[in-house]
């Protein structure tokens, strides 16, 4: 009960003061695509080099909490998660937000990540020595198998169909394989000098999810549909924390999904959310509702990704060794100050050491503060016509993707990756089980082949990725969410026997052409997979087994899709709505130019010209401008520009292309 | 008053105008904030030190200008190094962090944009060598002893490390070209991990920096640094692998300093040797420093550049043929 003994010192008004300011500052900056977690606990360090050490270690630690949970407002109202943690968020959360109950979602959204992040904190104080050896217990037969029972999940994520969803996690995994692997020393597909260091998971997470609803803005020519009013429903705190607590099961399998993932080392936050989304759905009365705007799918997600935090900081606290690459950052903010966790953390700097506990405690309560106080403001984001919202969410996109690591590489393949998945997403493939499969793919195959080179110095494969207690668990846990998979689709389709087989197949050479031309996106799709497989052949060795492996599952998987098509019966054709190919164009035309121009031209100066032609070229072709609309669009430009600068240029320090211009 | 064109005043002005502008062209470098291109991450240990040693860098007795930390992180720093190489301006407001032996191995096993022909070493801040480590309760007490049994049985002996053609690699490739013994190298994607593999029991030993390994000494065994003289500093009670008898020298100690594109003027780089090693030795620096358990080593630009020519015919050495 030490932990009790240093609350006075969060309590003290300095102290306080700095846990109010990181905590704010955390909401803010994880609601902002791009900044993850890691980013945000990097950024703050320099500013802690001039505080005493408790103060600073308050200040990361409150921005930690914070930015988990800020992550998922962007989620939610306009479904790009802020870090892989938030993915599952988005599935539920912005569900419930297009149905008119985003405060609800925000309020859900804090509160449970509270619950979770006070249980997960609670763990780190009574079971970290235990649990430390526990978390060393996972190697790379281990893990391996904890990124399989990651893949497990792709398949029925988010998708209507089984087969989709493979296709789109295949897909991811075989991304994930592209630029350079400092474990195997090869180079795979670098087809261009932008993906020489592979693709990273935070752009792909802005392009995958914000490019193609940006591009779907655009075809509906920036025009707003007619929004229904809501009436009478009750979005008040009272009524969201009956609803949160109300649903306990979902929030203890969150918190327990999210406590234990958070402990196992490597793989841990960013798949938290979506393995207790995932176990929630398993084990709900009504599955079928996950991802229609379920609440109990947001309180599992975001209570896991909280829940996280206290357990993923074991291993730093008392064996020096980060876990994650956000306890990393916070392993150089307490070397900074002559700190070295380990063993003698609180035993040496007991005062240091649980003060920073006590503040995750305390930063907890005033996550659920701040972030229920902010929920009504953020969520009038909704209520932004899309003429603002589209140019704005694509210019913050390229801002974001490039304070990731300053590189244009990386806001080229971000953008890249949003064209390509809109046109995916004409075939029914989705963004989650692709970004899934991004983040998997890496986890899987470097601890394959680690384990690989320790299994040929010992006893064989076989022996060391197929037996232990743990590995043998961690088998029976991947073989019981396939067979579950394939049990309840089985049952689903059952259920909709009748509706299927209306008609019988009409079957000729005429027929097959005229599908064939309905559905083009499909010529694509086998394209790709084309594509991919005679890349991946290409290359030779042990670097492009799996790739090759990944390439054939991905024909497996588009050759049901031909045959899908061809013998449809009565499918309704998914070529793309020819008056929405026309009103998109010239905004498609804008972005490229934008892309192409903005390093050269200067991020502001490019910015400001999409904006302007984006906003004027619309809004003109929606009803006549009139000065005063004029005007109104000019400030808004400036306005949002002026917040932008502020935030990454002045607070952030982010060293933006200035090119010919600004 | 008649306005005629006055030949005298005319030639007057032309010349102040003239003194201004060249004044204004040769006005003290520096004038401006400079930026410094770290190759990792945020967090990382060299982002972590490059802000320390830089940090005092406004003080007017060093350069009167802050230095601005630019991370560009990716493929183990080579995303950096080239695009440092290749984009970098050489007006000497734009400098680069290095990681010796990394950038020196890169260049000579890929084909990369950057080389030590290519860059000019300004100054050292740090280094940090590599030692062997096994878990606390590995029956093996010294190098001899894990020798010994790896003589038995080739190629049992797993190694952890971070990744491939670093500091680490080169230490394991050394260790094993000087032992005679096979051991199984096992990449890891960094430090952290690969010290944690060895905790873990994951495998037999690891290669890993004496900062880290100070850190978690008490669930280790150091049995040996990597370096040409022991550590006086943080483990001064470790031996050498020469002490040892192995023939194991300093090439895979991880150097870190700072350097500018070649091409850079002479005056500027002269003006940057000149005032960074005295930034590096500040007392604040050398505090916060050693706080953080990063061993400082300041080396002046001759020095810097006899290093960087000794690396590059030792690794083309020992990385032909691998």
């Amino acid at each position: 009960m030490e932990f009790l003994h240093f609350f006075g010192n969060v309590l003290a008004p300095d102290n306080f003061a700095i846990l109010v300011f990181g905590t704010v500052a955390g909401l803010l900056f994880g609601a902002i695509p791009g900044l993850s977690p890691t980013m945000t606990v990097a950024l703050l360090i320099p500013f802690t080099f001039h505080m005493h050490a408790i103060g600073g270690l308050i200040l990361l630690g409150a921005a930690y909490t914070s930015t988990v949970a800020g992550g998922a407002v962007s989620a939610i109202l306009l479904k790009i998660p802020g870090a892989p943690a938030n993915i599952a968020t988005a599935l539920d959360g912005h569900e419930m937000a297009k149905k008119q109950q985003a405060t609800t979602a925000l309020h859900l959204c804090f509160i449970s990540s509270a619950i979770g992040g006070v249980l997960g904190v609670f763990v780190l104080i009574f079971c970290s020595p235990l649990l430390a050896t526990v978390a060393l217990d996972f190697g790379p037969s281990q893990l391996f198998w904890v990124a399989i029972l990651g893949v497990t999940v792709i398949a029925t994520l988010d998708s209507s169909s089984t087969v989709k969803g493979l296709m789109s996690g295949v897909l991811g995994l075989w991304l994930s394989t592209i630029g350079y692997d400092d474990i195997q020393g090869v180079e795979r597909f670098i087809f261009s000098e932008h993906l020489q260091s592979g693709i990273h998971i935070i752009p792909a997470l802005i392009g995958l999810f914000a490019i193609p609803q940006i591009l779907d803005m655009l075809g509906d020519g920036l025009a707003d549909r007619k929004r229904e009013i809501i009436q009478g429903t009750r979005q008040s705190i009272g009524h969201s924390l009956r609803l949160c607590l109300g649903r306990g099961k979902s929030l203890g399998i969150g918190s327990i999904v999210g406590i234990i993932i958070g402990l196992i080392p490597g793989a841990g936050g960013q798949i938290a959310g979506l393995v207790s989304w995932d176990q929630a759905r398993k084990m709900s009365k009504h599955p079928e509702k996950f991802g229609t705007g379920e609440p109990d799918g947001l309180i599992a997600a975001e209570s896991a990704n909280n829940a996280m935090v206290g357990p993923s900081l074991v291993p730093l606290l008392t064996l020096s060794v980060p876990g994650s690459p956000t306890a990393a950052v916070l392993l150089g903010g307490l070397l900074i100050h002559g700190i070295f966790p380990g063993p003698n953390l609180f035993r040496d700097h007991a005062e240091v050491a649980w003060t920073f506990v006590d503040s995750l405690l305390v930063g907890q309560l005033l996550m659920v503060i701040f972030g229920i106080a902010l929920s009504g403001v953020a969520a009038k984001v909704l209520k932004i016509p899309k003429l603002y919202l589209a140019p704005a969410i694509t210019v913050l996109a390229v801002f974001g993707t490039y304070s990731v690591q300053h590189s244009y590489s990386d806001v080229i393949v971000m953008f890249a990756l949003g064209l390509a998945m809109w046109l995916l997403e004409r075939m029914g493939l989705r963004s989650a089980p692709l970004v899934l499969g991004l983040v998997l793919g890496g986890i899987a195959e470097t601890n394959f082949v680690q384990g690989a080179i320790i299994a040929g110095a010992n006893d064989g494969m076989a022996r060391y990725f197929l037996s232990g207690g743990l590995n043998i668990s961690l088998i029976a846990l991947c073989a019981a969410s396939i067979l579950y998979s394939v049990w309840s689709q089985r049952r689903a389709r059952a259920a909709n026997k009748p509706t299927i087989r209306a008609a019988a197949i009409e079957f000729s050479p005429r027929t097959i052409a005229r599908r064939l031309i309905q559905n083009k996106p499909i010529f694509i799709l086998i394209g790709l997979a084309v594509g991919i497989s005679w890349a991946s052949f290409q290359g030779a060795g042990s670097a492009y087994i799996f790739p090759k492996l990944l390439a054939v599952l991905l024909l497996l998987t588009a050759l049901p899709e031909l045959l899908l098509t061809l013998f449809a019966t009565d499918r309704a054709p998914r070529s793309i709505d020819k008056h929405k190919i026309r009103q998109l164009f010239p905004g498609l035309i804008g972005l490229g130019i934008y892309i192409f121009v903005a390093e050269a031209a200067g991020f502001y100066a490019a910015a400001a010209a999409l904006m302007a032609a984006l906003i004027f070229y619309y809004a003109h072709r929606l009803a006549a401008l009139t000065r005063r609309k004029i005007i109104a669009h000019m400030l808004f430009i400036a306005g949002f520009l002026g917040i932008l600068y502020a935030l990454f240029s002045v607070v952030l320090q982010v060293q933006t292309p200035t090119g010919w211009l600004l | 008053m008649k306005h005629t064109f006055n030949p005298f005043s005319a030639t007057v002005t032309w010349l102040i105008a003239t003194v201004l502008c060249i004044a204004a062209a040769h006005a003290e470098y520096p004038e401006r904030p400079l930026s410094l291109s770290v190759a990792y991450s945020p967090g990382g240990a060299t982002d972590f030190q490059a802000r320390i040693v830089t940090m005092v860098a406004a003080n007017e007795e060093y350069l009167g200008q802050p230095i601005v930390i630019l991370n560009k992180p990716g493929s183990g720093g080579r995303v950096g190094w080239n695009h440092f190489a290749s984009k970098a301006k050489t007006d000497g407001y734009e400098l680069a962090a290095y990681n010796v032996p990394h950038f020196i191995a890169q260049s000579i096993k890929f084909n990369t944009k950057y080389s030590i022909n290519n860059m000019e070493p300004i100054a050292n801040w740090g280094a940090d060598p590599a030692v062997l480590v096994v878990a606390k309760n590995s029956p093996y007490n010294s190098v001899q002893e894990l020798v010994n049994y790896a003589k038995k049985n080739p190629g049992k002996v797993t190694v952890s490390g971070a990744g491939l053609y670093v500091g680490h690699h080169i230490a394991f490739l050394q260790i094993q070209r000087e032992t005679g013994v096979k051991l199984t190298y096992v990449p890891h994607k960094g430090g952290a991990p690969a010290l944690t593999s060895v905790l873990g029991g994951q495998v037999i030993a690891g290669v890993n920096n004496l900062s880290d390994a100070y850190r978690s000494r008490d669930n280790l065994k150091i049995l040996a640094i990597a370096d040409n003289a022991r550590n006086t500093e943080f483990l001064p009670d470790i031996p050498t692998f020469q002490e040892q008898g192995f023939a194991v020298d300093d090439s895979s100690v991880n150097f870190r300093g700072i350097m500018v594109r070649a091409g850079t003027p002479t005056e500027v780089i002269d003006k940057l040797a000149a005032a960074v090693p005295k930034m590096f030795n500040n007392k604040r620096v050398r505090k916060q420093m050693r706080q953080g358990g990063s061993p400082l080593r300041i080396m002046t630009r001759d020095e810097v550049r006899a290093m960087w020519n000794k690396r590059q015919a030792f690794l083309t050495d020992l990385l032909q043929g691998l």
